[in-house]
């Protein structure tokens, strides 16, 4: 990556690449700040561009999310518009939104799958590339799909009736909940993708997605649940961040809320982080 | 020299058929793939079941379990012709289907084998969302000759979504595209029909399509062969069972004739 084509190549003749002799630039450690910097945004670059050429991907975060809000909507926004008091869009576009955070990160983790199969990740490993670039830059190119997938559905409702009523700063927040939703998220799927081997992941993924879709509150109220259920939808995290962003658009309880999205974020994170780390060591390696 | 000659040997095509099943389902048993089929049905069903239960009990004759019902046999089938669907595709991409065509094998046996599986798939996927309607108070109303009537309209649907699955994976060639091609039209198709509100709750502009639609009229004949507590479900007579076999009729055509037309180009 720090490679530079070296100008005396014979005359007359294009510099081709077997024409070159590489000349690496070694003022910089491969551990340097520097350099994982940029090593960071060349892969971050690498992976989105790749994504951008992938259907599925494309579908799973532009299309798929706003037209999962649109039908959630239809169907079921008047009915619980009119349990919940207040239109059902506070509810079902954050959900939407963390759905389509936390759903799309399959996506990410079958594309490291193909690229471990590939020996993409064994070739890095043996390239002057900051060892910690390659897993930053897949985190980074989540939280720019993240952004994308929750403003399009952001747009989506606010075509169909959705209001901020708390002023610019709550918008941001709003906005930040399901990246860091969706980043915890992010590092429990690339970890399972590292230990698991078939296409098992995406089956089991979408099921826990469902369960924690269909039991939150941003679905049906809370009092719609069974009581012996309610704890359990009330706690979940999609639950919390749900809430949390309900506040940050209608108005209401914010900080507790928030503080357990955080709490429930951060622990997936920790606890994926060791196993994550010590997998794709290992994948490297192999 | 001498010259060695062997019997050509003479495959029986039943027995290749066998082996070929065989070698669908074993694989559903050790990867945990029936597992996930069945806790699927169950996810569903509790899905469905729960949440909505207060809201849409206020919308719906009778009981909600009852009414649900369809939906559930439905979406497990659907499930189970997705599942055979990125089978079918993982054998297209790791080409053992061109394997099989230079074997000395019949022409329509890999395909009847992996259809095969498929039924297994819907039948298992059938049993299982039976189970889990009859733990949240669903009942066969009708008799022994209607209950029959609705698994095999259930069965005969997961073969035709089966036959579609397989023809989109044999063409798509991705493993995980697959899946999510498949997920669209499940969404959209399955939110935007009868199966969990009634058609008077959508708006006015979209209703002839909600009724009309194939998911929809399955699930009225779905609901008047397991019939109803209070008698407000219709008798299942040819009005209601006609549409809904004729949709069938008309996926299987299609689908056999856009089976042919890939067969024939791949040749």
């Amino acid at each position: 990556m720090n490679a530079v084509i070296q100008k005396d190549s014979l005359p007359g003749r294009v510099p081709l690449f077997d024409d070159v002799r590489p000349y690496l630039d070694r003022t910089q450690s491969e551990r340097s700040l520097l350099l994982l910097v940029l090593h960071t945004w060349v892969l971050t670059q690498r992976i989105l561009i790749r994504w951008s050429h992938d259907v599925q991907t494309v579908l799973q975060a532009l299309i798929l999310p706003p037209m999962f809000l649109a039908s959630i909507n239809l169907v079921f926004g008047n009915l619980v518009s009119a349990v919940s008091g207040h239109s059902a869009l506070y509810g079902s576009v954050p959900m939407a939104a963390l759905v389509g955070a936390v759903f799309g990160s399959t996506a990410g983790a079958i594309c490291l799958m193909h690229e471990r199969d590939e020996g993409l990740l064994a070739r890095f490993w043996v390239l002057p590339v900051h060892r910690a670039a390659d897993l930053l830059s897949r985190l980074a190119a989540e939280v720019v799909r993240i952004v994308a997938t929750t403003a399009l559905v952001m747009a989506t409702g606010l075509a169909l009736g959705l209001r901020f009523t708390q002023g610019i700063p709550a918008i941001g927040l709003w906005m930040s909940v399901p990246v860091a939703f969706g980043v915890a998220f992010a590092f429990l799927v690339t970890t399972l993708a590292l230990y698991i081997v078939n296409t098992v992941l995406a089956e089991s993924t979408g099921i826990v997605v469902a369960l924690l879709f269909f039991f939150s509150t941003g679905f049906v109220p809370l009092a719609q649940y069974p009581s012996w259920l309610q704890p359990v939808v009330q706690h979940q995290p999609l639950s919390y961040a749900v809430e949390a962003m309900r506040g940050l658009s209608l108005g209401g309880p914010v900080l507790i809320p928030t503080i357990a999205t955080l709490f429930w974020s951060a622990g997936i994170a920790v606890l994926c982080m060791y196993p994550m780390l010590m997998g794709y060591r290992h994948t490297c390696m192999r | 020299m001498t010259t060695w000659t062997v019997p050509r040997p003479k495959p029986s095509p039943l027995q290749q058929w066998w082996v070929l099943t065989i070698r669908v389902i074993a694989p559903t048993l050790r990867s945990g793939e029936l597992a996930v089929a069945i806790s699927l049905s169950a996810v569903f069903t509790a899905s469905l079941y729960l949440p909505l239960k207060g809201i849409i009990t206020t919308v719906v004759q009778g009981s909600y379990a009852q009414y649900v019902m369809p939906m559930i046999a439905l979406q497990a089938v659907y499930f189970s012709a997705m599942s055979g669907a990125l089978r079918s595709a993982t054998d297209s991409v790791q080409e053992i289907n061109l394997r099989f065509r230079a074997m000395p094998i019949a022409p329509m046996v890999p395909l009847a084998a992996r259809m095969s599986g498929n039924v297994y798939r819907c039948a298992t996927a059938l049993a299982t969302a039976v189970l889990c309607g009859y733990v949240i108070g669903f009942r066969f109303y009708r008799g022994v000759e209607y209950t029959f009537g609705f698994c095999l309209l259930v069965l005969m649907i997961g073969i035709a979504l089966s036959l579609v699955g397989d023809l989109i994976g044999i063409v798509s060639k991705n493993p995980e595209a697959t899946t999510h091609i498949l997920l669209l039209p499940q969404l959209i198709l399955g939110m935007l029909s009868v199966g969990i509100l009634p058609p008077e709750q959508f708006p006015g502009w979209l209703q002839p399509v909600v009724r009309n639609q194939f998911y929809s009229q399955f699930v009225y004949a779905l609901r008047a062969l397991a019939g109803d507590a209070t008698r407000s479900v219709a008798w299942p007579t040819w009005s209601v069972i006609g549409p809904a076999l004729a949709w069938l009729a008309g996926i299987m055509l299609v689908a056999v004739q856009l089976y042919a037309y890939v067969l024939r180009r791949q040749r």
